[in-house]
């Protein structure tokens, strides 16, 4: 039965009038409009519909919607945008680390996250971290070179840090 | 907004300032069509009949305008695949499009060049050599002069349309400034921020949601059964599902809309659909016979010499059959599509790889004129050949059609898996041997190839195209070996499917290189030549031949003669491979796309059989490069999927359907396990481009096939390999696997033996005594329903709290949610038990029911009326409660909104069907012996066993019951029972926990439904845990006090550090689970680990009771129907997520099989220590019979 729920969405509080059960991914795409997450299997095997709960990535297609009440989500969305990139997007744009780019959400998704847990993981570590997120064009090279790359760049904490600093 | 649309051709032809480039049209009465349009602002769109599937296509099209039109990279937009819009350039298939389909585009820009020159030279005054274009901007040659024009100033004021020249000259490739330059993806920053629009992504106004329930031959497109086997479906299965607009169903084909997506996933779930059985298929998991006996026609490629001869002077024949899986294109994203269908017309929005067929099988499906169809072509998951996204497409304008509205639909994954043309098996058998000098003395090749077009599935569901298995002549790609073999026969077997198959990837040249590859490999070996030379002897092309030597020296390939060149560590062999092809598509004799080469780098274990693939070097001849990047990503992408489909994946069926449903019975590499790759590209500048989409898998098969050889010494002709097949072959293990069974017939039974308690000679004694008693109670007189302001707040505030310590709604919930309305239908090991309503609606509830009839019923088990109630009312535990506690209740039952619907009458059967009986029942086991209470013990104590032995009633769950279902007491008491078909596991020291239960554990388990030691509460005990919320954390605590009292000594053990011991050997176990279930090894890795890894917040499974009970029940029951997001975060400090988790259900999506695979592998890997189960297929039929 349909119920007012209260999110916290990319920053902005929201509210939805949906079933508790619903998928978070099925709130997300359909009532927010949100299409960074993407529904791959339904199942948490996967990784296209990843979203950061707090700092933590988690699947949305199994998370029902009001299990995260009061919880900050963050979507592919509100990490940034085309001119104003997030470092882990600019480091896989310029690596090109997409074909279909089905997978790309929850790939850049698990690096945020793995990137503000550990900032300088090694090799084993990001691949470790990335091992359940599938991608079927196998662009899993170009997706290795973007983390690394990242992982090398200022943390987006940091940035953002900086740019409120500045302003 | 209206969906996104590409502006049609026609809205182009009517622009004012323009410049057209077009074609005249083939079929007469067409309008010609569109290749460039120029406007008078100096922007370029460009058309292209092809579509993107992710490989970069858009960005290499426009590199090849900007270049042959000398304007910046950026000013070109191009339009794909939309069926308003572009020329119809057929399907994107077999990596035509850059070597084939743009050349009408390069034709075009160059004839808008020639054009755009000569109207500069006539406003210049100057001849048209004497100028330069430079960004779209005409300039005199000489710079002082300072005479500039751009395109736009050209165009303006004028619409001019002209015919594709193909005579206008085009630059030589020494001119190039953008093609053959790296030039990063237009849509990548797109799809890096959720900005692209994918056709997932499309919404309508008004859109509603549809989801197809699919017949139960899943996967298989052909025979009689195929579009007849639906035999009733029962809207009202759904009819209380909200927001359903919609069940339509023609011929086969099934869907449901509805206002939202997961109301159209519920009823997807809930809608009731009889089909005929699927008749059984030929087994397919080992598809060598399935295949030899498909009827074929032979269709003969190459004869020349005499085979026979040759091969019958042959010292040493060599006879070889190569076997390739059935396999999955695997789309990440399962397919997806939006239809709006309007009396005068329709409009897709699809991810087809076919825009224009895609249009004509609507016109079929809908009978409507294709020039009201609109095909609108967005990106979708990368599909590598035909997946669903056609018959999506269908599936969404049937539903359209049905409910007059927009309608998205997407499959599931499962349908997905289950229902996509498959990658055909195949089977080769090679003939040859040397000559006297070591030469090949002949090669017999036959090849076999039961794959075609794959009709869209709604057409054939429907009706509209018969399921008869038509014959592609498609197994003849690459059939021709690249070798000069004097002696040489090739035969194509032409053959229907069997399973539903078409194109994939490399389509048949992949495995019959596999063949020619492997088999010129052991032909080196057999004459002790090195493969790469012995190679070099025969091959004829000599830019085959320079690919060969380039790869080779790339590689630094050291010659050798025998196998066992690269050395050993431990149990690591090591081996390198060398493979070349040239991927040749299209009808035979066909055309070449770009030329391959791999030398491949393995490590194989030769203990657990597992091969790591380290190192690809990847040779390319792609003769010129458009986008260097994206040709080098293409080889990535070829090299690891070809790997993963080398090394993982084979399709698996049951007797009537794919059984291969998700990841975990489907696997693909993952990032642990993706090779470096060193890629070569040939530089051929002034050759034509040639297709790269899919030449780098084809030599994959047998480079890494070889290099195993080279490593082990071992020939391997059957794909995939596993580990389990390569530790066979290496090194037998004495005894078989019990996964190694046939999985055709490890299908279990459904039997409800698990539940079969021992009731035979029960019966008679229970008669016996209910004889002597009598059974019939008098009714208690009906009252008027008590008013609800009789009771004062405080009275219902308790009773609310009795009610939730009770857990009453566990069971007396409504169906569908409504609290106390009871119709649930209990699993009881008597039968089925419905519980009944208990609001206070006079006819259908307990409105008419006293207080007297009330505590009646719940200490005694009589209703009002005099009938018995069976004890799945545990009113044995609530004689126990406080008559202040059931006064309480009753106000708060008294207080609640009455339901009016009536639940379906119990019927049990014979004894215990015989209501009466149980009068005889109490007579033996209603004692009601107040709730144990101890002075010496603490308050808390006292409270908790109040709770636990009276309202609680968790003895009725967990205390084992007798032959005739009563409690059995004393050291029995709560030492396990059975609840709504799961375990309900001892709660005392009895316990199968690996960990003992302590007191906090209780707590934390009761209060959150979860506990750091022990996992997750799931089936009816998360219920529970949902129903103990209201409840005071005093009272919680109390539970936990008394519960832990029948837990002696669990603290100390669970403190001294046995947690970590039991998670220790978990973890040893691991490699011996493995290699004893290899599958559901392989399916915990896909399905499970993404949660159940050490880098999880939840609880080890070596911690979970479940895994090491005596019955798998449990662990199936949670497997089957998921486990819900338990009530409250959790305790852990460590982790943050597990509170938003829930285990999704997998019961739709893992075969039985596979399911008693993976439980066997759970319990060997985290219960190591106690013995496999026994008869899980049983298990898993009695547990599958419980839900659906």
């Amino acid at each position: 039965m349909a119920a007012l729920i209260a999110l916290s969405v990319n920053g902005m509080d929201v509210q939805v009038s949906v079933a508790p059960s619903t998928p978070l991914l099925h709130v997300l795409r359909n009532d927010l409009g949100l299409n960074g997450p993407k529904y791959g299997c339904g199942l948490a095997e996967c990784g296209a519909c990843a979203v950061l709960v707090g700092d933590t990535a988690v699947r949305s297609c199994t998370v029902p919607v009001g299990a995260v009440t009061g919880r900050s989500i963050t979507t592919l969305e509100g990490l940034g945008k085309p001119e104003h990139l997030h470092p882990v997007q600019a480091a896989f744009v310029a690596n090109n680390a997409a074909q279909c780019g089905y997978c790309i959400n929850g790939m850049i998704i698990a690096t945020v996250a793995l990137l503000r847990s550990n900032p300088k993981p090694d090799e084993t570590a990001i691949r470790t971290a990335l091992r359940h997120h599938l991608c079927r064009c196998g662009t899993y090279l170009e997706i290795l070179a973007a983390v690394r790359e990242a992982a090398l760049a200022p943390s987006d904490v940091a940035v953002a840090e900086a740019e409120e600093t500045a302003s | 907004m209206t969906g996104p649309r590409d502006r049609p051709a026609a809205a182009y032809l009517a622009d004012p300032d323009t410049l057209l480039v077009l074609r005249p049209n083939p079929l007469e009465g067409r309008d010609d069509e569109l290749f460039l349009a120029l406007d008078a602002k100096g922007n370029v769109t460009a058309f292209n009949g092809h579509v993107d599937l992710g490989t970069g296509i858009r960005t290499a099209l426009a590199q090849i305008v900007a270049e042959e039109l000398d304007v910046p990279f950026d000013r070109v937009r191009m339009v794909l695949g939309s069926t308003s819009a572009t020329p119809d350039q057929g399907a994107t298939i077999a990596s035509e499009t850059i070597q084939i389909s743009a050349k009408p585009l390069r034709a075009a820009a160059a004839t808008a060049r020639v054009h755009l020159l000569q109207l500069a030279a006539t406003r210049f005054a100057l001849k048209a050599e004497d100028l330069v274009i430079e960004e779209g901007v005409v300039r005199a040659g000489d710079t002082e002069t300072n005479r500039l024009v751009s395109f736009g100033h050209l165009i303006a004021g004028a619409h001019t349309r002209l015919f594709i020249n193909p005579h206008a000259p085009q630059k030589h490739a020494s001119q190039y400034r953008i093609v053959g330059r790296p030039q990063p993806r237009t849509d990548i920053p797109a799809k890096a921020t959720g900005t692209f629009t994918y056709v997932h992504d499309v919404r309508l106004p008004e859109m509603l949601h549809g989801r197809v329930v699919r017949p139960p031959y899943a996967g298989f497109d052909s025979g009689s059964h195929v579009g007849a086997s639906l035999i009733s479906v029962d809207e009202n299965s759904v009819a209380n599902v909200p927001g359903l607009v919609a069940v339509v169903a023609v011929g086969d084909f099934v869907g449901v809309v509805a206002s939202r997506e997961e109301q159209a996933v519920e009823a997807m779930q809930r809608l009731e659909v009889r089909w005929r059985a699927a008749p059984d298929m030929p087994d397919l998991n080992a598809p060598q016979a399935a295949l030899r006996g498909n009827p074929s026609t032979a269709r003969k490629l190459a004869d020349r010499g005499d085979v026979e001869r040759a091969l019958g002077a042959t010292a040493e024949p060599m006879q070889r059959t190569y076997v390739w899986p059935y396999q999955m294109h695997g789309s990440i994203g399962p397919s997806c599509a939006v239809a709006d269908w309007r009396h005068d017309g329709l409009t897709v929005w699809s991810g087809t790889q076919n825009p224009f067929p895609m249009r004509a099988d609507l016109a079929q499906l809908l009978d409507m004129p294709e020039d009201r169809i609109v095909v609108e072509r967005l990106e979708a998951a990368g599909c590598y050949g035909r997946n669903c996204a056609d018959d999506v497409t269908a599936d969404a304008a049937l539903l359209s059609r049905a409910v007059g509205r927009p309608v998205r639909v997407q499959l599931t994954r499962e349908q997905e898996h289950a229902w996509e043309p498959k990658g055909a098996a195949q089977v080769i058998d090679v003939r040859g041997g040397l000559d006297e000098e070591g030469g090949p003395a002949a090669y017999d090749f036959e090849t076999r190839y039961p794959s075609n077009l794959a009709p869209t599935l709604p057409l054939i569901l429907t009706g509209k195209v018969s399921p008869v298995a038509e014959v592609a002549l498609m197994g003849d790609r690459t059939a021709v070996p690249p070798y000069a073999f004097g002696n040489l026969r090739v035969t194509v077997h032409d053959m229907p499917t069997l399973a539903r198959a078409s194109w994939f990837r490399g389509v048949s040249a992949l495995p019959n290189s596999f063949a020619h590859e492997s088999f010129i490999d052991e032909l080196a070996t057999a004459a002790k030549v090195d493969p790469v030379e012995y190679r070099l002897r025969y091959l004829t092309d000599p830019r085959a031949i320079d690919l060969v030597r380039a790869v080779a020296e790339r590689a630094k390939w050291k010659p050798h003669t025998k196998p066992g060149t690269h050395g050993r560590a431990g149990d690591i062999l090591y081996g390198r491979g060398f493979a070349y092809a040239v991927y040749v598509h299209g009808p035979f004799p066909g055309k070449a796309a770009a030329w391959a080469a791999w030398v491949a780098d393995v490590a194989v274990n030769k203990v657990t059989g597992e091969i790591a693939v380290t190192k690809v070097i990847c040779g390319q001849d792609t003769g010129a490069v458009i986008n260097p990047d994206g040709v080098r990503h293409q080889i990535h992408g070829n090299v690891i999927q070809s790997t993963s489909r080398v090394l993982k994946e084979e399709v698996n069926f049951s007797s009537t359907a794919v059984a291969s449903l998700e990841w975990g019975a489907y696997p693909i590499i993952g990032f642990p396990e993706v090779p470096d790759i060193d890629v070569l590209m040939i530089p051929r500048p002034d050759e034509p481009p040639l297709g790269a989409g899919e030449s780098a898998s084809v030599p994959s098969a047998a480079a890494i096939a070889n290099a195993v050889f080279d490593a082990t010494g071992m020939r391997f002709r059957e794909l995939p390999l596993t580990p389990e097949c390569v530790r066979a072959a290496l090194n037998p293990l004495p005894a078989s696997s019990p996964s190694n069974g046939n999985r055709r017939t490890a299908r279990a039974k459904r039997s409800r033996l698990r539940f079969a308690w021992p009731l035979a000679g029960a019966f008679s004694g229970a008669i016996a005594l209910g004889a002597g008693i009598f059974p019939f109670n008098a009714a208690i007189a009906p009252v008027a329903r008590p008013l609800s302001d009789v009771f004062s707040p405080a009275t219902i505030e308790r009773g609310r709290l009795a009610a939730a310590a009770g857990a009453c709604n566990v069971c007396h919930v409504g169906v569908t949610g409504t609290p106390f309305a009871g119709g649930r239908a209990l699993e009881t090991p008597f039968g089925i038990v419905y519980a009944t309503n208990i609001t206070p609606d006079e006819a259908a509830g307990i409105g008419t029911w006293s207080y007297p009839a009330f505590a009646r019923a719940m200490r005694q088990g009589v209703a009002r009326d005099g009938h018995h109630l069976y004890p799945a009312h545990p009113y044995t535990s609530f004689a126990k409660a406080s008559e202040a506690d059931l006064q309480a209740l009753y106000a708060y039952l008294m207080a609640q909104p009455a339901v009016t619907a009536k639940v379906p009458q119990t019927q049990l059967r014979f004894p215990f069907g015989v209501r009466p009986l149980m009068a005889g029942w109490n007579a033996l086991f209603l004692s009601s012996p107040p709730a144990p209470s101890d002075s010496a013990r603490s308050a808390a104590w006292n409270r908790g066993a109040e709770l636990v032995e009276g309202l609680g009633h968790c003895s009725a769950c967990h205390s084992p019951r007798n032959v005739i279902g009563g409690e059995i007491k004393g050291a029995m008491h709560l030492a396990g029972g059975v609840a709504d078909g799961w375990h309900a596991h001892s709660l005392t020291a009895k316990s199968f926990a690996p960990v003992a239960w302590s007191e906090k554990a209780f707590y934390d388990y009761l209060r959150t439904g979860h506990s750091a030691q022990h996992g997750a509460a799931a089936g009816p005990m998360a219920h529970v845990v949902d129903s103990l919320a209201p409840l005071p954390d005093a009272d919680i605590r109390a539970l936990a006090v008394y519960l832990a009292s029948f837990n002696v000594g669990g603290e100390t053990f669970a403190a001294s550090g046995s947690i970590q011991s039991v998670i220790d050997a978990a973890n040893l176990a691991a490699p011996k689970a493995a290699a004893a279930f290899p599958r559901g090894a392989r399916m915990f890795a896909g399905a499970c680990e993404t949660c159940h890894s050490e880098a999880s917040s939840i609880t080890s499974l070596a911690l979970n009771t479940n895994l090491h009970a005596d019955a798998p029940d449990n662990l199936l029951h949670a497997i089957l129907e998921g486990v819900s997001a338990p009530a409250a975060s959790p305790l852990r400090t460590d982790a943050t997520d597990f509170g938003v988790m829930a285990m999704p259900a997998f019961g739709g999506a893992l075969d039985d099989a596979d399911l008693v695979d993976l439980v066997n592998y759970l319990r060997a890997r985290f219960a190591p220590d106690r013995p496999d189960w026994q008869a899980v297929p049983d298990s898993l039929a009695a547990v599958r019979s419980t839900h659906h």
